[in-house]
């Protein structure tokens, strides 16, 4: 009985251990995560918040992206966007922001890679936009790449992923409620 | 005298009825408990790794699949067999927790078009019990890769720039729904 309990107690130590590990020293795959969750919170606003807040969320916006970010948006039956610059994203996002009343985002599926030098990393994603007053989300596959620059990741380039491709569309001549 | 009874009492007041006992725990609290074992591993392996348990949202599907409804989604359909014609099927996006639900009407090699609503397979109209509204849609044909089938939903009344539906890999199928 004694040694059984000492068993547990070591296991449960080793465990712990290996707990505290990925708390102190977490992975990037989970520094990404926790990242790309804190940009869908930052993009997010609701109806009822301040211009003075909105003006900081989207300023506040520049910091998960680097100087030479380019943002890519090619989504089927809307005309293709690309927005390059901190500065064009951020006016594009505070646009975007006066012409919804509110909007939450969400990154419910997270699939990063890690390149082999540690350094630079893909995460393909499921955006589910959901708009004040508008009853069906807007579901869309993106992918990110980030670079490690002065030990945060930024993300320097995010384009749209064409789940279902059609090669032969004509696009509608209007521009997506996301990027107007 | 009253002080030493109180505690035999309480035992007797708190005992459950045979019959109440028999429900709860059954006639063996061991075998009980290792039925409820078996019951919580077996659940795990079911809905973990065979079936999937669904909602559909949005009105693509419309009237087969009413917006709101639940399903279950074979994740080992697809082991023996590849993917058939009129089967609606899951295709993933970046993971698991948002998919879309379509119906496959291309297969691989094939060429796809519609004209007036009508899809044309290879040239041939596909017959499609299932499309109950009108369709007006007119695509020019695409010719799928070996691996590529063509999905969209039964519900075509919007325009087709409005309706997500298109070429899907072979990998970005799920499973299949069985109801």
């Amino acid at each position: 009985m004694k040694i059984i309990f000492r068993l547990v107690l070591a296991a449960a130590l080793v465990a712990l251990g290996i707990w505290l590990w990925t708390v102190l020293f977490p992975s990037p795959e989970k520094v990404i995560r926790k990242r790309l969750t804190e940009l869908a919170r930052t993009v997010s606003f609701s109806p009822n918040e301040g211009n003075l807040a909105r003006l900081a969320d989207a300023e506040n916006l520049a910091f998960f992206f680097s100087t030479n970010i380019e943002v890519n948006i090619d989504m089927p039956g809307h005309e293709r966007h690309v927005f390059a610059g901190r500065e064009e994203i951020t006016q594009a996002v505070l646009a975007a922001r006066s012409a919804v009343s509110g909007l939450d985002v969400k990154f419910p599926d997270i699939v990063v890679a890690i390149a082999p030098d540690k350094q630079s990393a893909v995460a393909d994603l499921t955006v589910e936009a959901n708009i004040s007053n508008e009853r069906d989300p807007i579901v869309q596959e993106m992918k990110f790449t980030l670079h490690k620059t002065d030990g945060k990741w930024l993300v320097t380039r995010v384009e749209t992923v064409r789940t279902l491709s059609i090669l032969n569309f004509e696009p509608l001549r209007f521009p997506s409620i996301v990027l107007t | 005298m009253p002080a030493q009874n109180q505690p035999t009492q309480t035992a007797q007041t708190l005992r459950l009825p045979d019959w109440l006992r028999i429900v709860l725990i059954g006639r063996n609290p061991k075998v009980t408990l290792a039925r409820i074992a078996v019951l919580i591993v077996s659940c795990f392996i079911i809905f973990k790794f065979i079936l999937f348990a669904i909602r559909a949202e949005g009105i693509s599907m419309l009237p087969t699949y009413q917006d709101g409804s639940i399903h279950l989604m074979s994740r080992v359909a697809y082991l023996w067999h590849e993917p058939q014609r009129g089967d609606v099927v899951s295709i993933r996006l970046a993971g698991a927790h948002m998919m879309y639900m379509k119906r496959i009407i291309g297969l691989p090699g094939e060429t796809i078009a519609f004209a007036n609503g009508q899809v044309l397979i290879n040239g041939q109209t596909l017959d499609e019990p299932y499309i109950k509204f009108f369709c007006d849609w007119n695509l020019p044909p695409e010719k799928l890769g070996p691996d590529e089938y063509y999905v969209v939903g039964d519900n075509r009344t919007m325009p087709p720039q409005y309706h997500e539906h298109g070429i899907a890999k072979r990998d970005r199928i799920f499973g299949k729904l069985l109801l």
